[in-house]
């Protein structure tokens, strides 16, 4: 009898155990985790490419517009980063 | 008391004043907290590894349960490539749980709350999986920043969008945990002078959403740690397996 009860519990705690794996695998972090990733992901980019434009622009002495230029690009990576982490979120 | 909610970030010197050339190496709060965080760690893993029985002890418990945890974690986004860093990703995971959960202790000092601190760990990791990626595939490593299919006209825009969008990868990073930790303590903070000036009668409130806050910060903590690991993890599936 004591057998059969460790048995059944181990079975119960098995399938518990696997099951809680998967629950893991597809939940997501949590959803104000992913709003702030992808916000980040956003501005980041932006940064990035305006700090870019801004140090071309000092060495090329090109003043406003290779700023300009670099701005828009990094608006644009940051777009295509925001598409990229929100398709990986959907795997 | 300090009432300044931004007061509890200062950096201040700790002891004498060290001086490198004109650069200030003095060990300071920021300083002695990673210290406490790093020898925390030691500590927990080497009495949890110490006595390697079948019925395991607290200890013991928890380092096997951070160990599978992170293990399965590499091996679930970066493949059964990525096993060779699993020391390097471990120490990161570790360092800024650590340094994220010293930070909730009343008074204590939060490191990662400085970007400066998230911004070098960010940078360290940014290095090394370039680096990791170069070595596995030479000049071919370049061709991440060339999306296939894309026309000849629009290729030049196209890997200057790639290389921004490269580059932008240690700034986010580390602006995420950054801006996570001293946003939550900022806030908790405030409602915690709320208590003190609306007194016994008005400071309940406030009290109750501080308690609350505590909790919520606690699984922030623990989040932005998981976060901080996996996106290193993603980057090193990008360098190791190149399929962009």
């Amino acid at each position: 009898m004591p057998k059969d009860s460790l048995k059944t519990r181990l079975e119960i705690a098995k399938t518990k155990h696997s099951k809680k794996n998967l629950y893991k695998n597809e939940e997501a972090p949590s959803s104000i985790g992913t709003a702030f990733k992808l916000s980040t992901e956003l501005v980041s980019a932006v940064a990035v490419g305006t700090i870019i434009g801004f140090i071309l622009d000092n060495t090329f002495g090109t003043k406003p517009w290779l700023i300009l230029i670099f701005f828009f690009v990094g608006v644009v990576a940051g777009i295509i980063n925001v598409f990229r982490s929100a398709k990986n979120m959907q795997k | 008391m300090a009432t300044n909610p931004m007061n509890q970030f200062e950096v201040y010197r700790i002891g004498p004043e060290i001086k490198l050339g004109a650069i200030d190496i003095s060990f300071t709060n920021a300083s002695l907290f990673m210290v406490i965080s790093s020898l925390a760690i030691l500590l927990v893993f080497n009495l949890g590894s110490k006595k390697n029985s079948l019925l395991p002890s607290k200890m013991q418990l928890l380092s096997e349960l951070s160990y599978t945890f992170v293990s399965k974690m590499i091996s679930d986004t970066a493949g059964s490539k990525a096993k060779p860093y699993f020391a390097f990703i471990f120490s990161i995971f570790m360092f800024v749980l650590f340094c994220n959960m010293f930070g909730m202790i009343p008074y204590a000092f939060t490191v990662t709350s400085h970007i400066i601190v998230t911004f070098i760990l960010a940078s360290f990791i940014f290095v090394g999986v370039t680096i990791i990626g170069f070595m596995k595939h030479g000049l071919g490593y370049l061709k991440l920043f060339v999306p296939s299919g894309v026309p000849a006209v629009l290729l030049p825009l196209i890997v200057v969008i790639e290389i921004i969008s490269y580059l932008s990868r240690p700034v986010s990073l580390s602006v995420r945990l950054f801006a996570n930790m001293m946003a939550g303590h900022t806030m908790m903070k405030v409602f915690g002078g709320f208590v003190i000036s609306l007194g016994i009668v008005g400071g309940w409130l406030p009290l109750s959403f501080s308690v609350a806050l505590t909790g919520l910060e606690i699984l922030v903590a623990f989040l932005q740690a998981y976060v901080f690991a996996i996106l290193t993890c993603i980057y090193l599936n990008d360098a190791l397996n190149l399929h962009h």
